[in-house]
């Protein structure tokens, strides 16, 4: 049964400061709106005298809907909510008329009328609020992380310090990733393969982290708090049921051939190999004299090439005393500590050199020749060197397409996950529920890894608390016409099966983000946004131009 | 016909426009109080009916307000709402009504001075008209 609506409007001019409103005029006026039983006027709304005054005229006058005329609603909104739930109101009862910033502050003139309209725009939709509920939807709160490496595995740490489960996916038969292929990070005393060791030792040990190695993903369905994933281990596939997908999926690197047109052989390695040379020194026939690195052959590039080259040019250095030359194009040292890393390394004696056109390698006498154009000197350079690390693009691991079409997520221009809004989600995507850290949203140093991490898990918290039902699709009116599923960026709606045997789209309160997108799109007007119901905006409107 | 007569609705997403125009007002940055502000969780929420109810009640001009484009909280919000301004404009000039009395505004939470612009140069618009 619908309760006729007791509006209690209640004014704030802000300690006085709203002078170019006359707010006894606006008192007296508001209180001939419909349905309006009081009206009153403060100068601290916000402040404890004012909301006392306020709750005890609200439980005085049973007045069951609220309008506010004071500051913007971001500012205090929460503050009035919640002292509204202290007098028995459901929170949702409030509307807030916006006289400070947007009239007051805005215009010189008198804005009474103005202050006014705004007002009973207010009072208008406050008479349509419906209470909304507080529901606990049911999460899953395991967590499903994809990728062993070091992102992966700290993911997975962290989340487990939160006394959350976490299942860790890994296609390799063993955990570890690419973190164990650094030589080492120069300036740090630990290596890159002790702190390899210690997360795994961590993992091994932890009683909340289930481990599940030679495992691939097959099919994700659900949403946000509730997604089936199939996974095929072997032959066996299993189903299994995860609140969130952590993706660490990483990056893979790859000589292209069209950058050299030598192959990788004896004297052109990649980083890999020439870390392997560096770990066991005495294992080579002589000590190399020179050794030179191409980078930024076919475009510039990024930052996980440098910091390699950077950190293996001053082990070259010094485990083995070669000459070291590096030709490159632009040199980037957009990473914490690059700067210092490329100081050094000059310090110690490394060259680098700038080239515009693309070096000409060949092979001379068992060496291999770079003739390149040093653009600063202005001369040609020709140099004889016993090992050439060729560079290595930074590209997506193999399965990122097949995983971001079965996702149904986009890639970036260099098929790299994540591209979508990096502004406001550094880590989400358009799915509610998935998010991606560390080198597989483009290449991502162990700074930026770990950032990515802690974002990503204080995202899955925030997706864990409870949501009130604001968006909602009534039953009867869905046709079940797909459109919502279709234009829902959070991929929050699907269809189930209702008791009289019809499929109709019902809207994960986990997964929704309130946008009102699907709102707007039903043909059937069959889904409703408390708050910004269609008669809720439309009776905001109805107030405009009438007579005061 | 005085400016009451003439007014404006401007539709702001709450991530951005609405923000802006709380901005403008902390700045001090005065623009016509003709102008109604509706607050709206995402310009993907404004449907052609609220558009054509505003006009329905006299209003003479309509701002969708909301993120710059590929910057939309919602991420494809902003340019439905885009969208659906296009469609209302071509309703509304079948109707004689001339384009330009509707417009899709995008902008990002400080853009004070661009906002202010916006609501100058449909108030210019309207009062000529």
């Amino acid at each position: 049964m619908e309760v006729r609506a007791r509006l209690g409007i209640f004014l704030c001019d802000c300690g006085k400061s709203l002078n170019n409103i006359d707010f006894s005029k606006v008192k007296e006026r508001a209180e001939k709106f419909q349905d309006v039983v009081y009206v009153g006027l403060s100068s601290c709304l916000c402040l404890k005298e004012g909301l006392e005054e306020m709750l005890s005229v609200v439980r005085q006058e049973r007045i069951n809907r609220v309008v506010i005329a004071a500051c913007s609603p971001e500012l205090k909104e929460n503050v009035f909510r919640k002292a509204l739930e202290e007098a028995g109101l459901n929170y949702n009862c409030l509307s807030i008329a916006n006289i400070r910033e947007q009239c007051s502050w805005a215009h010189e003139a008198d804005v009474t009328d103005k202050a006014l309209e705004l007002i009973r725009m207010a009072a208008n939709k406050a008479r349509l609020l419906q209470p909304v509920e507080r529901k606990d939807t049911p999460v899953n709160t395991e967590v499903l992380v994809v990728g062993g490496g070091f992102s992966g595995m700290k993911s997975a740490l962290e989340l487990s310090e939160l006394g959350l489960r976490v299942t860790l996916m890994e296609r390799e038969p063993v955990l570890g990733g690419k973190l164990g292929e650094f030589e080492g990070f120069y300036g740090f005393e630990t290596t890159p393969k002790e702190i390899l060791s210690s997360v795994r030792e961590a993992i091994e040990g932890n009683k909340n982290i289930g481990v599940l190695t030679s495992a691939e993903i097959i099919r994700v369905e659900g949403e946000a708090g509730n997604f089936t994933v199939s996974i095929r281990r072997g032959e066996e596939k299993v189903s299994r049921s995860f609140g969130a997908i952590i993706f660490a999926t990483g990056y893979t690197t790859e000589i292209l051939p069209q950058d050299f047109e030598l192959k990788p052989d004896v004297n052109i390695i990649s980083q890999r190999k020439l870390v392997e040379m560096l770990e066991a020194p005495a294992g080579l026939e002589q000590r190399p004299g020179t050794i030179g690195f191409v980078l930024d052959v076919s475009d510039e590039n990024s930052r996980l090439p440098f910091l390699s080259t950077l950190n293996n040019a001053l082990a070259v250095k010094e485990k083995l005393g070669s000459e070291v030359y590096v030709f490159c194009k632009n040199l980037k040292v957009d990473s914490e500590g690059m700067e210092r890393l490329y100081r050094e390394a000059r310090e110690r004696g490394v060259v680098f050199l700038k080239f515009e056109e693309k070096p000409r390698i060949s092979k001379e006498d068992g060496r291999v020749k770079v003739e390149a154009r040093d653009v600063l000197r202005g001369e040609e350079v020709v140099l004889l060197c016993d090992f050439l690390v060729a560079e290595e693009k930074v590209l997506p691991p193999e399965g990122t397409q097949t995983l971001s079409s079965m996702l149904n997520i986009g890639t970036d221009s260099r098929g790299f996950y994540q591209d979508e809004n990096v502004y406001l989600y550094p880590v989400a995507s358009e799915r509610r529920g998935v998010f991606f850290v560390g080198g597989c949203r483009g290449d991502s140093d162990l700074a930026r890894a770990s950032t990515d991490i802690s974002s990503a898990v204080t995202s899955f918290i925030r997706l864990l608390s409870p949501r009130d039902v604001m968006v909602e699709v009534k039953p009867q009116k869905c046709r079940a016409c797909l459109t919502c599923i279709r234009v829902c960026p959070h991929s929050a709606v699907k269809l189930v099966r209702v008791e009289t045997g019809e499929e109709v789209a019902k809207i994960s309160g986990v997964a929704c983000d309130r946008c009102g997108i699907c709102t707007a799109i039903c043909p059937a007007k069959a889904i409703r946004f408390e708050g910004y119901a269609d008669e809720q905006i439309l009776a905001e409107i109805e107030a405009i131009g009438e007579s005061l | 016909m005085s400016r009451e007569d003439n007014k404006i609705v401007a539709f702001c997403c709450q991530h951005s426009a609405y923000q802006v125009a709380n901005k403008a007002g902390r700045m001090r940055l005065h623009y016509p109080d003709n102008v109604r502000i509706i607050r709206v969780p995402c310009a993907g929420r404004v449907d052609v009916q609220h558009i054509l109810k505003a006009f329905e009640k006299g209003v003479v001009g309509v701002l969708v307000m909301g993120c710059q484009e590929g910057a939309c909280q919602h991420l494809t919000g902003n340019t439905r709402a885009k969208k659906r301004v296009k469609y209302t404009e071509d309703l509304l000039k079948e109707v004689g009504i001339d384009g330009g009395r509707v417009k899709m505004v995008n902008l990002a939470p400080d853009m004070a001075q661009r906002f202010v612009g916006e609501i100058k140069e449909m108030a210019e618009k309207i009062e000529g008209r």
